[in-house]
């Protein structure tokens, strides 16, 4: 079970990179957190533990349902075409870039980790998050952004809930984690519509140096 | 030593920032500055009572006060005050504000709140909370001015910052697992045995928090913040958020024994030349005032970094130069805010012959723009001095010179600009202030002075703090 979800979170990861429409991409985060509340379930529910039935469910209310809801939103509130222009053509690049930058967190994690975390699979949430970082440094469209931020997010749920689980505050802090989710989407994206109009980061004279 | 309560002083400091965030909320504007005056100066009237006591102590499970926490509260609650009692101009000379001046008082006061939260918490887990709390609290009072950069730079600072601390907390999920706890003081007092996963959650949240410092390469966020936030912010930014993100770095930095193992120190020291050399050259090529002293900041967290990796002497240097740059860059901004006020731009090419229209705060900027690049007599100069003697103690002759040229060429860089804007000759390309508006300078000399007295001679509370904390990270003392 743990393994088998774990493989469909490392494929939705690696689809984000190789998608530069913006509505299937929210589509897949939204299967990713689904994927990683099943999987906090079914711990939850072996380890009889309220607290990842707790994040669990945060995981399909706020990851898997709101924020792609709200997302979607924006998108129809920009008018966009639901394409991120600047990726468009640079995807196939981002693909392979993932599936080498998975090998080689993959091999790091092994090399220097793998003593303390020996549960199967317990690479996977540093994958993750690499992949995060790596589509928070690629893309420019805002949104899209906010998906790698959500997927940072699942890293490190996924992360808590495999290998450190007893981590002190840890609802508390997948809770903070949430609300900066929503704070991102819900309040930048809305000033950014109303002042700039556009989802695409701009080359703002001002920000030039 | 003199001093308060510490129970006390750690209760007010606490306890005013946060009531005044509330409280701030009230409907008239005067009131809600009223309390966010008041409860600056009791936050850091509480802050100098405990600087003074210089004790360590425990409060319940998760509340604790040593050296360091003290004197970098001592930091962002001078900071706070001095940000807080210099708005009111500020906030008068936008046009159309995107908060109001209650909510403007209110997310200055959590901000304040949050900084000083990570610096009395001793389970690391909260305190990275602490660090993520400070970005929800002062993102939104970077787009105050209500312009298409300024929500480009609250976007950028959010999202990569964030980003950094999600590895950050990636590093004490790591830490949790190899060592069963997050009690930063426990763990300072005996530390585990150094093994592979402890160096990796220590590099992790070198990167981690490092973004939020402002080391390269993760430091494309600073410039943006830092240039488009309205000044008193800037000033908080670049005088105490940076060194609070560095503060959290340094509680999981103390979980290695001292001396810590040399991959670790060297990574530190990689880093911090790095940023340093890049920020020097990258403040050259700066067309907006506020953008070259941003990456000044950015400058001497690089050099405190590098401070802190060689130990020793060089050590007690990075945090003289911390404490004396948060006042020195915050004067700074505070001159930068009074400009901008009165001219209207950002552009240093059209400001010019401030020493004929402002006179108090052309000189003031010229003094200040001194003092942020280590001239004497100013504490950064000490600061400085004392990393470049304590490389050189080592034998490490390189470092040393890569430090001198680093502190050369950013004080030629920035005082050459601010040299032209202050003391170079009005064309018809330059914006003129208008008469009277040689206004808000008496915050930025104060601050100055401060940075003069550590300069000359160190604060008698401030040195026994400097020195414990150098001692609690393993440094020595000249």
């Amino acid at each position: 079970m743990i393994a088998l979800v774990g493989v469909g979170i490392l494929l939705t990861a690696l689809y984000l990179q190789a998608e530069s429409f913006v509505d299937p991409q929210i589509r897949a985060i939204a299967l990713q957190s689904l994927l990683l509340a099943t999987l906090l379930g079914w711990l939850a529910w072996t380890n009889r533990s309220i607290d990842l039935a707790i994040i669990a469910a945060l995981a399909v209310g706020v990851r898997a349902v709101f924020i792609p809801y709200v997302l979607r939103r924006q998108i129809r509130a920009f008018r966009w075409k639901v394409r991120e222009l600047r990726a468009a053509h640079r995807v196939t690049g981002h693909a392979l870039a993932a599936v080498a930058l998975a090998i080689v967190a993959w091999f790091v994690f092994q090399q220097t980790l793998a003593t303390v975390f020996p549960e199967a699979g317990a690479a996977l949430p540093f994958v993750l998050l690499v992949q995060g970082l790596l589509m928070l440094a690629t893309r420019s469209n805002t949104i899209v952004q906010v998906v790698g931020y959500l997927e940072e997010e699942n890293a490190i749920v996924y992360a808590g809930a495999l290998f450190a689980q007893g981590f002190p505050l840890f609802i508390e802090v997948v809770v903070f984690l949430d609300v900066l989710g929503v704070v991102l989407v819900g309040v930048i994206l809305s000033i950014q519509r109303d002042v700039t109009g556009t989802p695409e980061e701009a080359s703002l004279e001002e920000l030039a140096g | 030593m003199n001093g308060i309560d510490p129970t006390t002083g750690l209760f007010v400091v606490l306890a005013a920032p946060a009531a005044a965030a509330i409280l701030a909320l009230l409907p008239h504007p005067r009131a809600s500055e009223a309390v966010a005056r008041t409860g600056s100066l009791l936050a850091f009237a509480a802050a100098c009572g405990l600087l003074g006591s210089g004790v360590s102590l425990r409060w319940g499970s998760y509340l604790g006060l040593d050296p360091m926490s003290e004197l970098f509260l001592f930091m962002v609650t001078g900071i706070y005050a001095t940000s807080a009692w210099y708005s009111r101009g500020y906030l008068r000379s936008i046009s159309r504000p995107f908060l109001t001046p209650q909510v403007y008082y209110a997310l200055l006061s959590a901000f304040a709140f949050s900084m000083i939260a990570v610096l009395v918490v001793t389970d690391l887990g909260l305190m990275w909370i602490g660090v993520e709390a400070t970005t929800v609290a002062s993102a939104l009072l970077i787009v105050l001015e209500r312009k298409p950069a300024s929500v480009e730079a609250a976007w950028r600072y959010t999202l990569i910052a964030s980003a950094g601390l999600t590895i950050a907390l990636f590093a004490l999920l790591v830490l949790y697992t190899a060592t069963g706890t997050l009690d930063g003081f426990r763990l300072a007092a005996a530390p585990p045995a150094v093994s592979l996963p402890i160096e990796m959650a220590v590099a992790l949240a070198l990167v981690g928090y490092g973004t939020k410092v402002g080391l390269f390469p993760m430091h494309t966020w600073l410039p943006d913040a830092h240039s488009e936030a309205p000044s008193p912010i800037s000033a908080m930014f670049s005088g105490v958020l940076l060194p609070t993100a560095l503060y959290a770095f340094l509680r999981v930095y103390r979980v290695l024994p001292s001396p810590a193992p040399v991959v670790i120190t060297d990574l530190l020291l990689a880093f911090g030349i790095a940023t340093a050399v890049v920020a020097a050259f990258l403040l050259q090529r700066q067309r907006s005032y506020k953008r070259l002293f941003a990456y000044s900041s950015m400058e001497v967290m690089g050099l405190a970094v590098i401070g802190i990796a060689l130990g020793g002497v060089a050590l007690y240097g990075a945090l003289v130069l911390l404490v004396a740059h948060a006042f020195a860059k915050s004067a700074a901004f505070y001159c930068s805010g009074s400009v901008l006020r009165a001219t209207g731009t950002v552009r240093i090419d059209e400001v010019r012959d401030l020493r004929t229209s402002m006179p108090a705060t052309g000189v003031g900027w010229a003094l200040a723009a001194a003092a942020v690049t280590g001239a004497p007599p100013f504490g950064t100069f000490l600061g400085e001095l004392l990393i470049v003697v304590g490389a050189l103690a080592l034998g490490l002759v390189w470092v040393a010179g890569v430090v001198v040229v680093v502190i050369l060429v950013a004080f030629l860089g920035v005082n050459s600009q601010v040299g032209r804007m202050v003391f170079g000759g009005a064309d018809p390309a330059t914006r003129a202030p208008p008469p009277g508006s040689d206004q808000g300078w008496g915050i930025p000399y104060l601050n100055l002075g401060f940075t003069v007295v550590l300069g000359v001679a160190a604060l008698p509370y401030l040195t026994p703090a400097i020195r414990a904390t150098t001692a609690l990270l393993g440094g020595t003392s000249p």
